[in-house]
């Protein structure tokens, strides 16, 4: 019997997969290999494809029934919450890994799970088209690796906003000396991956001059449950910093939000700066001690001690874990990316995103780490399993050779192939990690997990029915119009 | 045609690794017999987890694997340590002792990419940190003063919170967009990638090259080995 699926919707899943793919093999080999002598992390991003396979399509499910994957994308840009090109860019590439796995495993077709398949590749392409519609795209390697999220409203305002600095003088040694903290941090709190870490732009400037806009997230004690405690003392969970720089071009803003500059980024070309945080529960980006340039410079030092504190407590407890331990806080960091949508939606549940499916659990005596270096290598890197070669003919868009990351969906589902509509509900899950206790830290305070998701379900920005006025298109039309800025919730507008 | 459980595939090809091959063989066998013994259509039987390959079956393929004496190369310093009778020894140190010199005569023991350039090479004391014990050691001691960190992971996690008190660091792996290379730069502290090192001693005195420009990850292998920086063994006299 042929499926429901119309020939549209088949063919726009697999344009987005094969898209979708081809960047994240010029991102995956182009960027790094991620490696730690401390975690096993190929093993665990492997473990991480799979539950990402085995629970996306019915959490992502539960998500849709409560708001849509355009609204989710509006947000994240209007409102600075954490939401960005990679934390959603990744839930379909995670998914395709963990179905290309099972396909490679031979316990799955490519005409299997279409329902899921088509569900979670449809919502993720919504709410990355709608997130960068400014630069009318779905991803930044469309756009020649530039990922201009802002209009022109929300970046004048930072701009307007910025603190001058010279390099020698306290808020610049004071930044620089953040910086390096609050990475460290980030990298150690998310088990190695860059997933706290999130560069767009790059946004001109005055002077010729370009702004880089840095995302720092996930920092106080929130979803990740070994912060419980150790990151009591961050009273930011996220933190945007504005740079704009001097003789710096920012040729790469990539799909990981990583970036190249050329000459190379060197902080004595920052010229100014501005801090500011943001979640689900404000109203835009609120400014952070930018009152002067010596309460943000005491704050920067501040927070930059604090974040080397709690670097110490928690590397401390994270040697002491077993592998499993560590194999599980690292997958779980991985599949956790899609939980800022139930987030949003108000519908989080810790036990959704921090339990490893057991499903899952029973591969955990082949994710050693050869399997996990060699698997990962060849399905992101390589391009070198064998469900993912094509014929002797095809060429790959970047490498010449023959293998595609992402199996499409097979189109004789639309006549008479054999196909399958889901992986089913979620199973049970587990853990050996030790559970989250603690609260979440808010831009409204520290709240429950219950009444973190009523605020959350009840909260609607200021500017949110004006949302669609925060387009430089109608800006343009309407110079006079102060709709655009009351959108964004924007105190300071440009040349005002 | 009756029901066809296997894995079928028109343009095969054998995995890169054999650890793949050797695991992803193994689960389609096991599958296709499971399948098969049902009975049932391959879309009934798929999602049916009362078929499903069992942790049992997986510890079984491992298993299988180990019994050919396969032992699997580890990345975690905690692998091997739990599990040393599945794991390789880490390797230790080379040491060909047959270092080239340079024009002072001094031992040439290391090359690699430098992460960005200071205006004056670097001397110090070589230092390996490949431990959890050591960084704790150091993490609750401090760092020894001087100390060229000579580090074989490319990640920031090892050793994240003793990081900024090195005088620089020689990293044995990873590229110089590695997790170690974006950190190294952010603290201003020198760093090599992707350094291979013969005959580097620990606690020896060494000078590096940090002064040179910073490796372009785009150059091909030719340029790639030009710009590489060199690490020299520094002797009593100099």
């Amino acid at each position: 019997m042929p499926t429901d699926h119309t020939y549209r919707e088949i063919l726009t899943a697999n344009q987005f997969g094969r898209k979708m793919g081809e960047s994240f093999y010029w991102g995956c080999t182009t960027r790094t290999v991620q490696e730690s002598k401390l975690f096993p992390v190929s093993a665990y991003i492997a473990g991480s494809y799979l539950n990402a396979f085995y629970r996306y399509p019915e959490l992502l499910r539960r998500v849709i029934e409560r708001t849509s994957p355009e609204e989710i994308g509006d947000r994240a840009r209007q409102a600075g919450i954490p939401i960005n090109t990679i934390l959603t860019y990744v839930v379909q590439q995670f998914y395709a890994g963990g179905r290309q796995i099972m396909l490679d495993m031979g316990m799955l077709r490519p005409s299997d799970v279409l329902d899921d398949v088509l569900l979670v590749y449809d919502f993720v392409e919504r709410v990355l088209t709608s997130f960068h519609r400014n630069h009318g795209h779905v991803i930044p390697q469309d756009a020649n690796m530039k990922n201009a999220v802002h209009s022109a409203q929300q970046t004048e305002r930072f701009e307007a906003e910025a603190i001058g600095v010279t390099p020698g003088d306290r808020l610049h040694a004071a930044f620089s000396k953040f910086m390096p903290a609050v990475s460290t941090y980030g990298f150690l709190s998310h088990c190695e991956c860059r997933l706290s870490f999130f560069n767009h732009g790059p946004y001109k400037t005055e002077g010729g001059h370009q702004m880089l806009v840095r995302d720092a997230i996930n920092l106080a004690e929130n979803d990740l449950p070994w912060l419980d405690g150790i990151a009591a003392e961050i009273p930011y969970n996220n933190l945007t910093a504005a740079v704009i720089m001097k003789d710096t071009d920012f040729n790469i803003v990539d799909d990981f939000g990583s970036f190249e500059a050329s000459p190379s980024y060197d902080n004595d070309n920052i010229v100014a700066l501005g801090l500011y945080t943001s979640d689900l529960l404000s109203d835009g980006y609120i400014p952070v001690h930018m009152d002067s340039p010596e309460a943000l410079a005491e704050l920067l030092e501040d927070l930059a001690e604090r974040f080397q504190r709690a670097t110490g407590e928690l590397w401390q407890l994270m040697a002491g874990w077993t592998r499993t331990q560590m194999l599980e806080a690292g997958l779980l960091v991985y599949s956790g990316v899609g939980r800022e949508f139930a987030h949003i939606a108000g519908i989080y549940e810790q036990d959704d995103w921090w339990q490893v499916d057991d499903q899952v659990r029973r591969f955990y005596p082949l994710l050693n780490d050869e399997y996990g270096n060699a698997i990962v290598g060849e399905l992101v890197g390589y391009l070198s399993l064998s469900t993912q070669q094509l014929s002797p003919h095809h060429v790959e868009r970047f490498n010449g050779g023959r293998g595609e990351m992402w199996t499409p969906i097979p189109y004789s589902v639309l006549v008479d192939d054999d196909w399958t509509a889901t992986v089913g509900d979620m199973s049970t899950g587990g853990s050996d990690l030790p559970p989250k206790t603690g609260l979440w830290q808010t831009t409204q305070g520290k709240l429950t997990l219950e009444e973190l998701n009523r605020r959350a379900r009840e909260f609607k920005p200021t500017g949110w029915d004006l949302r669609h006025y925060d387009d430089d298109t109608f800006r343009k039309a309407h110079p006079d119009d102060r709709r655009p800025f009351e959108a964004i919730g924007a105190m300071v507008e440009s040349g005002a | 045609m009756g029901e066809s459980y296997g894995y079928h595939d028109a343009w095969p090809k054998v995995a890169e690794f054999p650890v793949v091959e050797a695991f992803h063989t193994a689960a389609r066998k096991l599958a296709e017999e499971r399948y098969a013994a049902d009975g049932r259509p391959w879309s009934e039987v798929v999602h049916d987890r009362s078929l499903q390959l069992t942790r049992a079956d997986f510890e079984k393929i491992e298993a299988d694997l180990l019994a050919t004496g396969h032992r699997f190369e580890a990345s975690a310093l905690v692998s091997f340590k739990e599990e040393p009778e599945k794991y390789n020894a880490p390797a230790g140190i080379a040491d060909s002792g047959e270092q080239a010199t340079d024009a002072q005569g001094r031992r040439i023991v290391g090359t690699g990419d430098n992460v960005f350039a200071v205006p004056a090479d670097v001397e110090g004391i070589a230092r390996y940190v490949s431990t959890v014990d050591r960084v704790m050691e150091w993490l609750v001691d401090g760092v020894p003063d001087d100390t060229i960190a000579v580090i074989d992971d490319s990640g920031g996690t090892l050793t994240a919170p003793i990081l900024g008190q090195f005088k620089a660091v020689v990293c044995m792996g990873g590229t110089v967009r590695s997790h170690l290379g974006i950190l190294t730069r952010e603290y201003n502290v020198p760093c090599l990638m992707n350094a291979t090192v013969d005959g580097l001693v620990d606690e020896s005195r060494v000078s590096v090259e940090y002064s040179k420009p910073a490796a372009d990850a785009y150059a091909d292998a030719t340029a790639a080995e030009a710009q590489r920086a060199r690490i020299l063994e520094l002797r009593e006299e100099d």
